[in-house]
């Protein structure tokens, strides 16, 4: 029996090594780690339901066959249900062997290929952080350096205005170095965590921080960003920071897909139980086809204005942020006409526990 | 007026490490430069230094950490005041999973974060030499 098997599948593509018992067998899945095992179900010694349980403890992804003997579907099906991956009844032909064997070995790729791609994602996640973290900080913690130094080394010698300019600089910098800090937190860190945090919030708050934060970028472009805000509003429930962060995120994107001299609009209201905020700009719009990618992992549309830069991390922080909080962002663009991304958060029911902070500045 | 306090730092970023030299120059401290560990590890040994700046993440990791272990287990370098400038703050909790974000590598030692002020620089660098000095002081 072992030996005609051995006939049948040897070759080129498999090696076949053979036991004659259970003890031995589990020796040799040890020794060898094969991709594939045939196991008779009804062996002197240990039994083939004790060797399957043994290797199906040892090596949960490991493809077994098994082979009845008794040709009883319930024994089958009984280890299929420990684990096996297939079954072959006895008696077979060389095919129906050769054909189990190219399935089980199929299956065992795909098992192992799997697994390589769940760790390498996990690894890429886990190290993106140290990555990122060394590779884009290090070049901008030394350009800081030098600045401090630099205008420790200079004062006295400088005009106003090239003060003015190192100044300028080094705060430009700050704001890089906190940025890539914040996207790094995201993307490192469990954004549900955040939730631990939680408390009722102004949406409206978050909003005027949001546009005080890009407010020198839209001058720069002389671009109006017209905030308004639909009294009365709900609170919500939720982390001012991050609320904040993906205001930044969507009124930077606005800015810049933003023709000189537009307006952007910024719009909190109430709408049924949910509080909504839209960020409306008038800029090249987004491609339909490019629409249902938008909010994934380093994705950017096509229509790209001369000039703009970015990973494409922005929206899918926004999404992963606004869905921890129970909301969900959504889209509507026409290309040439522009965009609106709005926010939808479930509202805290307005009652006097609620809201303790009535009072609102906006 | 007294020697100047003479310090050593370890970092592998030549940039970086101009831009600290510049500062503590300025504040009339000698400083030796060391680009690697090995270097920073010879140095070290081959000379008495009042305060370590030292980088963590260089060469293939984080050796900065493997220094600061080896000065641990130094009868003598264990009591060299220790200046920790790290860009990875955060790492540090990954590279210590349930260690304080602050672990302490040496008796006598500190954190800050690249780039950092120079006022900041200077005042820790301060207060590091003064402890030190306060605790060779005691053991006499």
């Amino acid at each position: 029996m072992l030996d005609s098997c051995t006939q049948v599948l040897a070759g080129a593509e498999c090696q076949v090594k053979t036991a004659s018992n259970g003890a031995q067998g589990l020796k040799l899945v040890e020794e060898l780690q094969p991709d594939l095992v045939f196991l008779d179900l009804k062996m002197p010694g240990l039994s083939g339901f004790e060797v399957l349980g043994k290797i199906r403890g040892q090596h949960p992804l490991m493809a077994v066959i098994v082979i009845t003997g008794y040709a009883t579907v319930s024994s089958a099906i009984e280890a299929m249900k420990k684990g096996a991956f297939d079954f072959l009844p006895k008696p077979f032909t060389p095919e129906e062997l050769r054909l189990i064997t190219q399935r089980g070995l199929e299956h065992s790729r795909l098992v192992q290929q799997t697994v390589a791609l769940r760790r390498e994602k996990e690894m890429l996640r886990e190290n993106f952080a140290a990555i990122v973290s060394h590779e884009l900080k290090a070049p901008l913690g030394a350009i800081q350096q030098n600045l401090y130094a630099l205008t420790d080394e200079l004062a006295g010698q400088l005009t106003d205005d090239q003060t003015q300019r190192f100044a300028r600089l080094r705060v430009r910098l700050d704001d890089l170095l906190k940025l890539i800090h914040s996207w790094l937190r995201i993307i490192s860190v469990d954004v549900n965590k955040l939730k631990e945090t939680f408390k009722p919030i102004s949406v409206a708050d978050a909003l005027v921080k949001a546009v005080e934060t890009v407010q020198t970028h839209a001058s720069r472009k002389a671009i109006e960003i017209v905030p308004s805000v639909v009294e009365p509003l709900p609170r919500v429930i939720g982390d001012e920071g991050s609320l904040t962060e993906v205001l930044v995120n969507l009124l930077g994107n606005a800015l810049k897909y933003s023709f000189p001299n537009s307006k952007i609009g910024v719009r909190a209201e109430a709408q049924g139980a949910q509080v909504l905020v839209s960020v409306t700009d008038t800029g090249v719009g987004i491609a339909k086809a490019d629409l249902p990618f938008l909010f994934q992992d380093f994705v950017r549309g096509q229509a790209q204005p001369e000039g703009v830069t970015g990973c494409g991390l922005g929206l899918a922080i926004s999404r992963r942020i606004i869905e921890v909080h129970g909301g969900t962002i959504t889209v509507e663009s026409e290309p040439g006409r522009g965009s609106t991304f709005t926010i939808h958060l479930p509202a805290v029911p307005a009652s006097p526990e609620s809201n303790p902070t009535p009072e609102r500045k906006v | 007026m007294s020697e100047p306090k003479r310090l050593l730092m370890i970092d592998d970023d030549p940039d970086f490490v101009a831009g600290i030299k510049a500062i503590l120059v300025k504040a009339k401290y000698e400083v030796d430069v060391a680009y690697n560990s090995k270097d920073g590890l010879q140095a070290l040994k081959s000379k008495a230094y009042d305060l370590l700046l030292l980088d963590v993440m260089m060469g293939r990791g984080a050796e900065g950490i493997m220094i600061a272990r080896k000065l641990g287990k130094d009868p003598i370098l264990r009591n060299l005041p220790v200046l920790i400038i790290t860009g990875i703050r955060e790492q540090m909790a990954f590279l210590f999973p349930g260690q304080a974000v602050h672990p302490h590598f040496v008796p006598v030692d500190e954190l800050v974060e690249k780039p950092v002020e120079p006022r900041l620089l200077l005042d820790k660098v301060q207060a590091l030499l003064k402890t030190a000095e306060a605790r060779k002081a005691e053991s006499k």
